[in-house]
């Protein structure tokens, strides 16, 4: 297929090769339209081989890792570390009499009730002590104060307070969500354009036309980073909460197959989590892209 | 008066102010002083626009001309002296007002057509009401066309007339535009100019219009006041001797253009110097 590189070239005369780019229903002698959709059609092209370079070097990369893993794990000892054959055996078997739906199902609920009362609790507190400062030298100091504590730490006391159920695992998942968002988008709030603060105050912004037209909209791609941070953080708090309240789900075939040295079958969860962060991440990024197009 | 020049103007979708009262667009200062935490910024600025006017201020960085200009627009306080627009104390920001930002001041999450409606949406005017004045300013500043692109589509030359065009929006007596075209490059400057030219040909605002450079001044403003440093205050008030409607080739022909550049540059020359660290 020839590209119109003339076509671009002199878009002002006609240009008979851009017809040339092979598509049905384009005639010969370039209008300016025509011209215009050949260097469309050839920017897309070019965007879509590159698509294709990286996905192949993420497949490249991927063999790579899963042979190494599974060479490793064929020479080693079956305690310390398996093949990945045998790994997804073991992920299989699970799957099919270890409960490993169910598991998925009650970590998957508690995440999800946690993570978004963290992450609504977060966005909230992040925009009061971010817009107003009264509210940050209100409470900013046992915010720090509680960023700065290991949330490991305050697991045990929960569990007097609340006991060794369900919700008590969904306010650690909350709790270990809610920090890093209320610092990303209280960031985000006090680090808005200066330049669009003063156009709100020209405009005699009232305080809810300010939040509605301004504050929020400006901090949505703080938001969305604090979301995907708060994944991260809230994946380690449900395992933290699965393993020290009530062994359960995940973290209960986690831990019961490393007491047990199943060692297949412990990093066959591992892999289960694993892909469960890499798509709750591609999920906000999906999500920040559908409510925010115009934030990169 | 104000509708005559529409007429001749001969494009009815263009002027976005048929309730403009032209007589709210009087702009005094008096004995107005400004300190920043580093010293005086503004010393005893006193003077007066008169409605429909059209003033350049020029002057150096730090000249508080800026400062001046957010006085004028309610965004700064006078820390002594007083700020009237039509006869009454500027407080605060005003609806009479609209200020044409530097680098454009739009909402990158909102289109042109919004971002052009929000102050009319602010001030709760109706939808059919709205869309019909956002669409007139759109039109006047040329834009027709792109209302629903976001900023980061746009290049800087349409960023600002669509900036423009939401100042333009509410009809307001007054337009302040600080270095409005200062962040667009050179040519792309030169056009705006020529529409600014035009527009204001029609809509008879009172403009007060900051700017560093001095072809710019003399070719927009029917009068300039140029501004010195340390402490800020203003040292030329100079009459434009050229008649509008006019164009950017008209005033580099006219006689005394190479003459005002000269009176203005003459006073510029100390402060331009000692900003460019030479002795």
């Amino acid at each position: 297929m020839t590209e119109p590189v003339s076509a671009a070239a002199s878009p002002a005369g006609p240009a008979p090769d851009s017809s040339s780019s092979g598509r049905p229903g384009q005639e010969a002698g370039g209008t300016r339209e025509q011209i215009e959709a050949a260097i469309a059609e050839r920017r897309r092209r070019r965007a879509r081989r590159d698509r294709r370079t990286y996905l192949a070097i993420r497949i490249v990369s991927l063999a790579v890792v899963l042979a190494a893993w599974q060479w490793y794990g064929m020479h080693s000892i079956a305690i310390i570390f398996d093949p990945i054959t045998k790994v997804l055996a073991a992920l299989a078997h699970l799957w099919r009499e270890g409960g490993l739906g169910s598991a998925i199902w009650y970590s998957l609920w508690t995440f999800a009730i946690g993570y978004l009362a963290g992450l609504i609790a977060g966005v909230v507190i992040g925009m009061c002590i971010g817009a107003y400062q009264k509210a940050e030298a209100a409470a900013g100091l046992y915010l720090q104060a509680l960023y700065a504590t290991p949330m490991v730490a305050i697991v045990p006391l929960l569990s007097i307070w609340l006991g060794f159920g369900v919700l008590t695992q969904e306010l650690i998942i909350a709790l270990f969500v809610l920090f890093p968002s209320v610092v990303t988008v209280s960031y985000g709030v006090r680090n808005l354009d200066t330049d669009l603060l003063e156009v709100a105050r020209s405009l005699r912004m009232s305080r809810l036309s300010l939040w509605r037209h301004v504050l929020l909209p400006g901090t949505v791609p703080y938001i969305a980073a604090g979301a995907a941070q708060g994944v991260a953080m809230g994946l380690v708090g449900m395992f933290i909460a699965e393993i020290f309240t009530q062994l359960t789900g995940l973290g209960n075939l986690l831990e019961t197959a490393a007491q047990t040295y199943h060692t297949d079958e412990a990093l066959a969860v591992l892999l289960v989590i694993m892909t469960l962060g890499v798509l709750l991440r591609a999920l906000i990024t999906f999500i920040q892209r559908k409510v925010a197009p115009w934030a990169k | 008066m104000a509708d005559k020049a529409r007429l001749r103007a001969g494009t009815p979708a263009d002027a976005p102010a048929p309730e403009s009262p032209q007589a709210g667009g009087r702009i005094e200062c008096e004995n107005v002083y400004k300190w920043f935490p580093g010293g005086i910024v503004l010393e005893d600025v006193s003077l007066t626009v008169e409605a429909g006017q059209f003033v350049c201020i020029v002057g150096p960085s730090g000249c508080g001309k800026t400062t001046l200009l957010r006085m004028m627009g309610g965004l700064a306080e006078a820390d002594h002296g007083r700020v009237t627009i039509g006869g009454t104390a500027v407080t605060g920001p005003d609806p009479r007002v609209a200020v044409v930002f530097q680098h454009f001041g739009l909402f990158p999450w909102k289109s042109v057509y919004r971002n052009v409606a929000l102050p009319l949406q602010l001030a709760r005017v109706g939808r059919a009401e709205l869309d019909r004045r956002a669409g007139e300013a759109i039109a006047a500043v040329g834009l027709a066309g792109h209302e629903r692109k976001y900023p980061a589509q746009l290049s800087g030359g349409m960023k600002q007339r669509a900036g423009l065009a939401r100042a333009l929006a509410t009809a307001p007596d007054v337009l302040l535009m600080d270095e409005p075209f200062a962040a667009v490059d050179a040519q792309v400057r030169e056009v705006l100019q020529e529409d600014l030219l035009a527009l204001r040909d029609r809509l008879r605002q009172t403009i007060v219009f900051i700017t560093h450079s001095i072809d710019e001044a003399i070719t927009l403003g029917d009068r300039i006041l140029v501004m010195a440093t340390r402490p800020g205050r203003i040292v030329r008030d100079i009459r434009v001797p050229i008649d509008q409607p006019r164009t950017i080739a008209q005033v580099r022909r006219h006689p005394a253009y190479a003459g005002l550049r000269e009176e203005i540059w003459d006073r510029l020359r100390q402060s331009a110097k000692d900003l460019a660290g030479e002795q």
